[in-house]
This record gives structure tokens, sequence and C-alpha cells, in this order.
């Protein structure tokens, strides 16, 4: 007994040491990659870190400044304005376009979901371009169109007018965004038991009742997920600003991603952009497990 | 045999490993980054100068990678911060001495100055080299002087033609708005821009602002940009109709502008534009349907223009931030290829003939550099230029933050605040950055 005990754990540890080896080459990437850039990210933000000379401790100080800061909070509100508008735009037009579509037939299904789906794989920088020259102030075809049809009675600035700039922004990025909601919520709205939907039918249920009732709960995880990376790739809104407007004018396109990238790579202000880093992080999360805990509280069918 | 076999193999690794390490020994491979000054940015134009500087120098071999302005700061940067610098840079003053100078990272070249460079390279061209306390972070290479552009043949149909003077190259502010109002009668406004998107180009949008009314951006120490001739500049300029101060568009686009004829006036302008406008290899001079592009000084009250200068050179990353074996050597062979592309005859009259500027020196080791551009209708007229240039301040402590605030400041004008209001502000933003 006690020598096949003995094999047993020597059987296990080879399973358990044959497990991590297994693990190895993720985990390396996982603690190199993620890990120890977050734990860097936390530690630099508690000092005044910059190029060509060694990191000065200053607590808490970079976090003070972050909050007297009028451009990161100018940043912070034209973040959240993107994400307060983008994720649920984002949302609804995907499960509206996604329902029009999964009820199609083979090829235009299929079609539509490419068709959807192209702007997620087109290269970012191409896709800016083409909006920076329909925006364009001289020749764009916004104005073109615009003054063709009466809508304007001379050029917009587009993306030189504080007035419009973010909502040019929103625009860019709802279009690249919906493409993987959709093909995600035509995948889902096909797994729905029919079996449901056709007892709710037969018990006098009314399409929206259908849709309510049991489509939505059973599309929830789905949901969920759509909003979470949504609301992620919303608050790292960074290209399109870099590419398109740096910020400008007057800091109106401002995001905290776009922020930091400029107070660590243009300035050399490491600890202060790792502090608003941090805060993003933060922000991030508590959006995360709020979307979490609500969507959690109306998944049951 | 299977013994004698492997015996074999070792002898053929430890033969070869012997030969490379030889090779090693004998060889040194140095890496130069450079920016796109003039055609510095095209490998079929640098190939033959590094060719010409490796058949000169047979035991160093040299590696270049082509940078952009859009990038290339956050390349060097990064490459700082990860300790793989590399180690020749090509760049201006702003950047090696104001910038990556200031946070010690560059190397101090005051060693490879001798008594020719000392007597032969314009003081101004010095003054922007050296820091303060003796530093020399940038060696010398190539210049020229920041102009506008006009297309002269819309200039003639519009009948503005009679505004500017095209032997000095030279006119008045009050000959350059009544210039852009026969132009915005003529074809519509806006006919030029004070692009203000951010980037590069800011020196175009400066000098002019500067000129229109004597104002003065700063004093070499600090920023005083907050003057009445300033505040004025920016208020005709806002309050014209053919101007537009556009948030929109960067220094590449308001060319790109100009190129197609939207713009009848450019303010991010030089001689290597005025060669190959917008880069499209499309005729010299030539905008895209072929009217004739003039290069013009800023205007000024008196005619008498302060042009910005654009100095170009090579510095050499410290050995700390740059990883490697060999990095002495490295150094010391870097150095000799800065002596050839800048500091010797045939090597800076390649460097300039590339970078489509002029020599940041009149002769070299005694010979005579005017010569360069004899052969070239353009650039022989382009010196005209030359003597109008006024003192190098994108060395000011602070620039890179300044010159952002800068963006900000044309942006704010342009929404509506108050010039002065807004001056004082990219004055104070200058200021603090300075103070560090």
């Amino acid at each position: 007994m006690g020598k096949r005990g003995a094999m047993s754990r020597a059987l296990v540890r080879r399973e358990t040491i044959s497990g991590y080896l297994f693990l190895l080459p993720s985990l390396i990437f996982f603690v190199g990659f993620v890990v120890y850039p977050m734990f860097m990210c936390i530690f630099t933000s508690f000092f005044d870190s910059t190029m060509g000379r060694s990191d000065i401790f200053v607590g808490l100080a970079n976090y003070k400044e972050l909050f007297t800061d009028p451009i990161f909070l100018r940043a912070l509100k034209n973040t959240v304005i993107i994400v307060v508008v983008s994720v649920p735009v984002t949302c609804a037009f995907s499960l509206w376009a996604a329902s029009v579509i999964y009820k199609l037939q083979g090829p235009l299904r299929s079609a539509f979901r490419c068709i959807f789906y192209l702007p997620v794989v087109t290269g970012s920088v191409a896709v800016t371009v083409v909006w920076k020259w329909m925006y364009n102030n001289y020749y764009g075809i916004f104005n073109y169109l615009g003054k063709a049809v009466g809508i304007l009675d001379k050029n917009i600035n587009w993306l030189g007018d504080a007035n419009f700039a973010l909502g040019c922004i929103i625009l860019i990025l709802l279009t690249t965004s919906v493409g993987q909601p959709i093909v995600l919520y035509v995948s889902a709205l096909g797994n729905v038991d029919h079996s449901l939907v056709e007892a709710a039918q037969v018990d006098g249920a009314t399409n929206l009742q259908v849709f309510w009732k049991i489509k939505w709960a059973q599309i929830m995880p789905t949901t969920l997920y759509i909003l979470i990376i949504t609301t992620i790739n919303s608050f790292q809104c960074f290209a399109l600003i870099q590419l398109l407007t740096s910020g400008g004018p007057n800091h109106s396109t401002d995001t905290i991603m776009y922020y930091i990238y400029y107070e660590a790579f243009k300035l050399f202000r490491y600890g202060y952009g790792n502090a608003m880093g941090v805060i993003l992080a933060i922000i991030i999360a508590i959006f995360s497990a709020l979307q979490f805990r609500l969507a959690k509280a109306d998944t049951s069918y | 045999m299977k013994k004698l076999l492997a015996l074999l193999m070792c002898v053929a690794m430890l033969i070869s490993f012997g030969v490379s390490a030889a090779f090693a020994e004998e060889t040194v491979e140095i890496t130069a980054w450079v920016y796109p000054v003039g055609n510095w940015g095209d490998p079929a134009v640098v190939g033959p100068i590094i060719e010409g500087f490796e058949a000169a120098n047979p035991g160093i071999k040299v590696t270049v990678e082509y940078l952009d302005y859009t990038s290339g700061d956050d390349q060097v940067n990064t490459a700082i911060e990860g300790g793989q610098a590399p180690d020749v840079v090509m760049e201006a003053p702003e950047r090696l001495v104001a910038n990556w100078g200031a946070k010690g990272v560059m190397l101090d070249l005051a060693d490879m100055w001798d008594e020719t460079d000392e007597a032969e390279v314009f003081e101004g061209v010095k003054t922007a080299c050296f820091t303060g306390d003796g530093k020399l972070f940038v060696y010398p290479a190539v210049m020229t002087a920041h102009c506008m552009a006009i297309n002269y043949d819309a200039f003639v149909e519009a009948g503005a033609d009679q505004y500017v003077d095209l032997t000095t190259r030279t006119w008045t502010t009050e000959n350059f708005f009544k210039a852009v109002d026969a132009l915005t009668e003529k074809f519509g406004g806006p006919v030029c821009a004070v692009f203000c998107a951010g980037q590069g180009g800011d020196q175009g949008t400066r000098a002019l602002i500067a000129n229109l009314h004597e104002g003065t951006i700063t004093d070499g120490t600090q920023y005083i940009a907050a003057s009445e001739g300033n505040a004025k500049a920016l208020t005709e300029l806002r309050d014209s109709e053919g101007v537009a101060i556009d948030a929109s568009i960067v220094g590449g686009d308001e060319i790109a502008l100009f190129y197609n004829e939207t713009f009848k006036m450019a303010f991010c302008w030089n001689a290597a534009q005025q060669l190959n406008p917008n880069s499209a290899n499309t005729g010299a001079g030539l905008t895209i349907n072929g009217q004739k592009i003039e290069y013009m000084a800023f205007p000024s009250e008196d005619g008498v223009p302060s042009l910005e200068g654009g100095i170009w050179g090579f510095g050499i990353f410290d050995p700390a931030v740059r990883s490697g074996d060999n990095v002495d050597a490295r150094t010391e062979a870097a150095k000799a290829f800065i002596k050839y592309v800048a500091g010797s005859e045939e090597g800076l009259t390649a460097t300039v003939k590339a970078a489509n500027f002029f020599a940041c020196r009149d002769t070299i080791k005694g010979a005579s550099l005017e010569g360069i551009w004899a052969d070239n209708e353009i650039m022989a007229g382009y010196t005209t230029l030359l003597s109008n240039l006024g003192p190098y301040y994108q060395v000011t402590p602070g620039w890179t933050e300044a010159r952002t605030a800068w963006w900000n400041m044309l942006q704010q004008v342009g929404t509506g605040t108050d010039p002065m209001e807004a001056l004082t502000a990219y004055d104070a933003a200058g200021n603090a950055a300075a103070a560090g």
C-alpha cells in the first residue's frame, strides 16, 4: 500500500511537472508581457521618472497632480463621452443588424457578415486615411454632398472644429466597432433554442415578447461579452486620435490613452503617464464589473 | 569512423568560428538612423554616399535605417529607453541638442571639432550645435532658410503679382494682405491656411506670424511671444477671409493642398520642396497641373524679413543607451563616418546634394563649396534668402513642450480666444517647461 502510494505520488508529481512545462511557454509570455508591465506601471507611477536620470520617489504626487490637471480632466470627460455614446449605439445597432442578417439564407447572410466585418480586418491606418479624406475641409465628400443637397451653406471643418471633431471620431469608431458584435450576434441568435420560441408563440406571445423574454435572455452572455469588449475598446481609443487630430482642436478630442502617450512619449514623464494608466485601468475595471453585475442579474430565463 | 567524422566537424566549427571572430575584429558595424532631411530619406540617394564612405574606410560597415517625422521620435525614444539606440543619428539641433542632448543621452563630440571647423562653420550654426557649457551634440552638415511659396500663375491671374518682388523674393505685410484679398476675390477663400493640427511644420507658421509685425518668439532662454506685434498678426490672419486657421491639417497636408492648387500660398516651404514639390516627382517648381511655384520670404512691415533657419547634422548617442559589443570601436567608427559625411569635401558635397540644402560652411579645409549648386538655377537663386536668416532659437530650453503649446495657441486663436491671451498662455507653457 505504502509502495503504491509512493508510486502514485511520484506519478502525480511527474504529471504536475509535465503540466507546468506545457504551461511554461504561455506563462513566460503572460508574465513578461502582462504581469511584469502591470507591476512596473503601478510601481513607476509613484516616481518622478524621466529619461536620462534616476527616478525620484514622489509617493502619490502624480495622482494628486492628475486631478488638478485640466487637460487630463478634459481627456477623461472626452473618453467617458466616447464610451457612453459608442457602447450603447454599437450594441443596439449590432443587435438590429444581426437580427436582420441572421434570418437571411446562405451566401446572402455570409455576404452581409463579410461586409460588416471588413472595417475590422482593414488596417486602422488605411481606414483613417479614407475617413480623413471624407472629412476634408476643402474637398471632402461630406461637404460636397452636404452642399449638393442643400444641407450645408458652406464647408464645415469637421476635424478642425471643436464642435464636430469628437463626434467625427465617434462615428469612425462606430464603423470599426460593429463588425465583431454583428458576427457574434448572428451566431448567438442562430443558437437560440427554437423550441422555446415556438412554445411561446403557441402560448400567444407577441414578437416583442418573444424577443424580450426568450431571445434577449438567451443571448445575454454574448451581449455581456460585447459590452465589455466594446467598452474596453472605446476607453482605449488612441489610433484615430493620433492619426486624425492629435487631441485637437483645443484639446477637444484628447482621450486618456492619447494623453498618456503624449506625456510619456513626447514629454518623457513616464511616472505621470503610468499614473494615468493605473487610473484608466481602474475605471475600465469598475465599468466592466458593473456591466457584469447588471448582465448577470438579467441572465435567468 | 564516427569519431573521425565528429572530430572533423569540430575542427570545421572551430575554423569557422575563428574566421568569423577574425572578421568581427576587422569590421566594425555601426547603425545610422536618419530623418528624411531632403532626400536623406531615400535609400537610392543615400546608398551611394554610404558606399563612398565604406570604400574609403574598408573596416567599417554602415547600416542605415530611415525614420519619418510622424513616428521617428517615438522609435528613437523607445530605443533609448531600451538601451538599443543607434550609433549615429541625423537630425536638427532642436532634437539633438534641446531634447536628447538636454536629457544627457547624446555623446559630446567636442573632440571632433578642430581648428578648421572652428574657422569655417558659420557662427549661427555653431551657436545652435554647441551647448552653453561647450558640449557639441550635433556635428553640423547642412542648412537652409525656411520660407513660403506662392502659385505665381494664380497670382498673375488675380493681378496679385504686382505685390511680390521676385528679384529680392521679399514683400511687405501690406502687400501680402492685398495679395490675399485679390486671390480671394478671384478664386474664393480660403487661399492659404495657418495649419495647426500638430506635428511638423511649426517653423512656417511661427515665421509668418513673427515677421508680419516684427514679433519675437524667444530670446534664446525664455519665451516672449506675447507681444503687440504677434497679437496683431494673429488678429489680422484670423480676420482675413482668405486665410484659414485650420486645426484639421498639418504642414504636409498644407503642402499637398498647395500642390493640388486648392491653396495659392504655402507657409511650410524650403529649397527641397521647391526642387520637388510635395515630393511628387512631377517637376521642380511646378504644381500638379504645371502652374509655376515661386518661393518667397515671409512678409514683414519693412520688407526685410528675419527667416528661420533649418540646421541638420549628425550626432552620436551616449554609449550608455547603446547596446552590443565594441561600443568604443563603434564610437570611433561613428566619428569617422560623421567626419566623412559632414567634414570632408567629398562627403559633405554628397550630403548637401542629397539633402537639397546648403552647406553649413563656405569652405571645407580651405576648399570652396560655393560651386555645389552652380549647376542648379533654383538652388543658386535660393541663396538670396540665406542672407535674411535670423537667429536659430529652436534650441531654447523646453522646446518640445513649447512646440505643442504653439499648436494649442493657434487652435485657441482659431476658435475665438483673444490672441494676446493665447500668446500669454503659450509663453507660460514654454517657460514652465524651460524651468523644468
